[in-house]
């Protein structure tokens, strides 16, 4: 069944076409495919795309609400039918969500304009200047790529305190400058540039920085935005590291912040649960539906470690 | 140095001299100033706390009073394989990572299949399956508290189709599944979205070769498709073993390693220790064996990929 969904069968076509006794039985087939696939999706639908949609309908209702818009489930389930914002209002009011939101943005793109920084220049060091070591060198970054971050805090955190920057944003994002998963994201689109332009720039008399800022950057402004969506998205999502790193509350990042809202053993209120959630996804979400095309492959090579 | 401001010959010319000219000093000074900043962050952010944490794994202290510290020698580690408790959070890990696996994989696999087709809504399905993948784990844990809470929205769904009321995350028996099946939900774009690369790059050759010999769609699948991706197979598998090994948000949020220590995760486990019960020593020495379990995977799959698999 997965084969013949997969490759339409071209092959199946040609060879039946000139049989007409084949043609109904060929029909049921192509019905019962036909249905298949509207199952699938169906499914798919259910389960990725419905709990999104409870997730951003409830956060727009209030507690007794959810709770009888839920059972059963019908498409009261899925729409707000008497919004109200008092959700998202008294977390901007009284959660300092606003505040919190402002605190991740901060870090996250200080952490792009470090990385960029940081990482660019590297990159192009690996790929266009020759030195001696430059395989250890390599060698000695790939290592760092297989380091489990999680694994990584308990250390880190008296670290940042022996630098004296214990509960400060700058201390939460300067660790993952040195990114080296950005560095190889990087490398290979450096190694996509073809050497005859700097080749040709050379004869021209430029020198590395001329050809890194004037001839490489320019030719790979797509894998950039890949690299700045990839270190943004990572920076935004990340938690275990922000929770340990931060301890006044005003400097807390968004997904402390949530994650604080429904820490088990208490009882939650969902509405504002629900509403915060929303409010840390739903710039991501807008991002990543205009832009998949440049992050889906950003992240597909991150998983390359 | 006069090489400097030499014109553009004289500079070629330097190229082609023997050992060490100017042009090799500058590179060696370019070289320098473009990879000092990371080398240096990665020393201080990387390598830094790599090497306290292999220090640490042998003292006792607390995070209050770092300074009063008690060598212990391999203490710390032995009490990883007596201590009743992390060896259970170690077992919970593995069979989170190894479920997550399993169901995973094929999913994934068949998924891609599916999307590789000529499919009507072929982007807007990669949108959707890909969302969990760029929201955050405290999103992910914090929906599916309320997804599986006992008022929640699967409760609801299963009632409506005469199911019973099902506990989840208070029963010792279905919380870690109820972990392992959302953690698959997360990971399932991602891991489609490697094998659809794969399967985009087979070569086309070879399925029309095959056609032409008379392979049935079956026989291209087990005989061609599978191998051929046997290589995805294995990156997806430490892609998402790794990230598995790494749980920490459900722990955190969902259940705080209840009931009864069943869902009790090592980064969480790791977590607790060092800031809950101020033995950061002893968190240490978990930290080590957790990054040594993902080294051993990721150099597995450095090793199983490095081989040629030519079919």
């Amino acid at each position: 069944m997965t084969v013949s969904t997969a490759r339409p069968s071209s092959a199946q076509t040609s060879t039946g076409a000139p049989l007409p006794a084949g043609a109904p039985q060929r029909r049921v087939r192509q019905v019962g495919r036909i249905l298949t696939t509207l199952l699938i999706l169906a499914v798919i639908v259910a389960a990725f795309l419905g709990p999104y949609v409870w997730m951003f309908a409830s956060g727009l209702k209030t507690q007794a609400s959810i709770f009888t818009d839920v059972v059963p489930i019908s498409w009261r389930t899925f729409i707000p039918v008497h919004a109200t914002i008092d959700n998202v209002t008294e977390l901007f009011a009284d959660r300092g969500i606003g505040r919190a939101l402002l605190n991740s943005a901060l870090v996250a793109v200080g952490q792009v304009l470090g990385a960029l920084a940081v990482c660019c220049p590297a990159a192009y060091a690996l790929t266009r200047i020759k030195f001696p070591g430059r395989n250890v060198i390599f060698a000695f970054i790939l290592a760092t790529f297989m380091l489990p971050s999680e694994a990584l805090a308990v250390p880190l955190f008296q670290l940042v305190g022996t630098l004296g920057l214990q509960d400060t944003l700058v201390g939460v994002g300067i660790p993952w400058i040195a990114n080296a998963f950005g560095l190889f994201l990087l490398r290979q689109a450096f190694e996509g540039v073809p050497h005859e332009l700097d080749e040709a720039a050379r004869l021209d008399g430029a020198g590395h920085l001329r050809i890194f800022w004037s001839v490489i950057l320019p030719n790979i402004r797509a894998d950039l935005v890949t690299f700045v969506l990839t270190i943004f998205l990572f920076s935004w999502n990340g938690f275990l590291w922000p929770l340990i790193a931060i301890q006044t509350p005003e400097k807390q990042l968004v997904q402390v912040a949530i994650a604080q809202s429904v820490s088990p053993g208490e009882l939650p209120n969902w509405g504002l649960s629900f509403a915060g959630a929303s409010i840390a996804t739903i710039p991501l979400l807008v991002l990543f539906v205009f832009l998949q095309r440049l992050l889906i492959p950003g992240l597909a090579r991150s998983g390359l470690k | 140095m006069s090489t400097k401001a030499e014109p553009v010959p004289g500079r070629r010319a330097k190229r082609f001299a023997p050992a060490g000219g100017g042009r090799a000093r500058q590179d060696l000074l370019a070289a320098a100033a473009f990879l000092g900043p990371f080398i240096i962050l990665a020393l201080i952010f990387q390598y830094g706390p790599l090497l306290l944490m292999v220090k640490d794994s042998f003292y006792d202290y607390t995070l209050i009073t770092p300074d009063l510290k008690t060598f212990v020698g391999f203490d710390n580690f032995v009490r990883i394989f007596t201590d009743q408790g992390t060896v259970k959070s170690l077992i919970i890990t593995l069979l989170l990572s190894v479920g997550v696996v399993i169901l995973t994989i094929p999913l994934a696999f068949l998924l891609a299949m599916f999307l590789n087709g000529k499919l009507p809504a072929r982007g807007f399905v990669r949108t959707m399956v890909f969302l969990p993948v760029i929201t955050s784990s405290v999103v992910v844990a914090t929906l599916w508290t309320f997804l599986l809470n006992a008022n929640g929205l699967i409760n609801s769904a299963l009632g409506s189709v005469g199911i019973s009321q099902q506990p989840f995350l208070t029963s010792g028996t279905q919380a870690l599944p109820a972990i392992i099946v959302l953690t698959v939900w997360q990971q399932l774009g991602m891991a489609t979205v490697l094998y659809l690369g794969g399967l985009q790059s087979l070569p086309s050759e070879l399925m029309e070769a095959a056609t032409i010999d008379g392979a049935s769609p079956r026989q291209r699948f087990r005989y061609i498709t599978i191998p051929l991706m046997s290589r995805t197979t294995v990156l997806v598998v430490v892609v998402i073993t790794v990230f598995a090994l790494q749980s920490f948000a459900p722990a955190y949020i969902m259940t705080g390693g209840a009931p009864n220590g069943t869902t009790n995760t090592l980064v969480y486990l790791i977590y607790q220790t060092a800031f809950t019960l101020q033995q950061p020593g002893y968190a240490s020495a978990i930290s080590l064996l957790l990054l040594v379990i993902a080294l051993a995977i990721s150099l597995v799959q450095m090793r199983l990929l490095r081989t040629r698999w030519d079919y």
